[in-house]
């Protein structure tokens, strides 16, 4: 049920992240970022995230970038549970007319 | 208990997006064992998707690290914010504790200790226990759901990673001017997609987006960050 790669990967996970959840308590409790620090680690999810879904906003296939393009605006203003049945039911659709 | 009630729309909220990373987290081959361990362990959404969307057979486990770090790395700034309100309890109770601070729980923490004037340690298990107890359940749940499935990519599953990372990339909106360090990473890690397709693009792109927040940060005195 466990393999040794994905329990040392969760658990590296998890040893950075718990790092993260008190290191901000114990070393930076006493003194103030600069505005370059700040607006790094403010900038730093939103560039991971958009970095892992990159490839699809390159995609070769029109019926992909099309429907990438309803998500998009679907999640400009819809929940997530509904943005996410869109994306699936646009790329369903759309693979399915353009191929 | 008041925390308890104050958690539970907060908690149901977690409910679909926990599904939705479990059945991503099963059709990538993970376990119904190994997803609740690692979403109890981790308990931090953003980096969980991030994590799944570049698993591997075996992991990458430098990446996958290195991207957990630097999507949880906005836990510092929290941290920091939080401790002020800290200094009356113990080390040995606050560490224990900040294990389960994830965005919502430190944000009901953070607005209840600006109203009662101090930190209630029982406010902020009330919160953050139930939003923790659900996240392990229901991707457990999704775990299992996620390989019955099938074919993900004819179905348009696949589009359910953009789907969810631009809802969450919505969520951090703060303006354009300072999402353009997102935009830097958008752009390198596509063409590194397009030279040469591989793991490296995203760590490329993240730290390239990075470098460029650093830059336009803070007027330079040269004038060379412009």
């Amino acid at each position: 049920m466990i393999s040794l790669p994905v329990l040392a990967t969760i658990l590296a996970m998890a040893a950075v992240t718990y790092l993260t959840r008190i290191g901000g308590y114990l070393v930076l409790r006493n003194r103030t970022l600069g505005p370059r620090a700040t607006a790094v680690m403010e900038a730093a999810p939103g560039c991971v995230l958009i970095a892992v879904i990159a490839p699809h906003f390159v995609s070769p296939r029109p019926a992909d970038l099309a429907a990438l393009a309803i998500t998009f605006l679907a999640a400009l203003r819809l929940p997530m549970l509904a943005v996410v049945p869109i994306g699936i039911v646009a790329a369903a659709g759309l693979r399915w007319l353009l191929g | 208990m008041q925390g308890l009630v104050a958690s539970l729309p907060v908690t149901a909220g977690f409910v679909p997006f926990a599904l939705v990373l479990g059945a991503q987290a099963g059709q990538k081959g993970l376990s119904a064992v190994e997803t609740p361990l690692m979403t109890g362990l981790n308990f931090a959404g953003g980096s969980e998707f991030a994590a799944i969307g570049l698993w591997t057979s075996p992991p990458h486990l430098a990446l996958i690290t290195a991207v957990t770090l630097m999507i949880n790395s906005r836990h510092l700034l929290m941290g920091a914010a939080l401790a002020p309100f800290l200094k009356t309890l113990p080390k040995r109770r606050v560490l224990p504790a900040l294990f389960l601070m994830c965005d919502e729980s430190w944000a009901m923490a953070l607005a209840d200790a600006k109203a009662r004037g101090s930190f209630s340690l029982a406010h902020y298990m009330g919160v953050a226990l139930p939003m923790w107890l659900a996240w392990i359940a229901f991707t457990a749940l999704g775990a299992m759901v996620g390989p019955v499935l099938g074919n993900v990519e004819t179905l348009g599953f696949d589009m359910a990673f953009p789907a969810i990372f631009l809802v969450l990339l919505r969520g951090m909106w703060s303006g354009f001017r300072a999402a353009r360090p997102w935009l830097v990473s958008l752009a390198i890690a596509a063409t590194g997609h397009l030279l040469a397709p591989g793991a490296w693009t995203v760590a490329a792109g993240a730290i390239a987006g990075l470098i460029t927040a650093w830059l336009w940060a803070a007027p330079s005195k040269t004038g060379a960050a412009a």
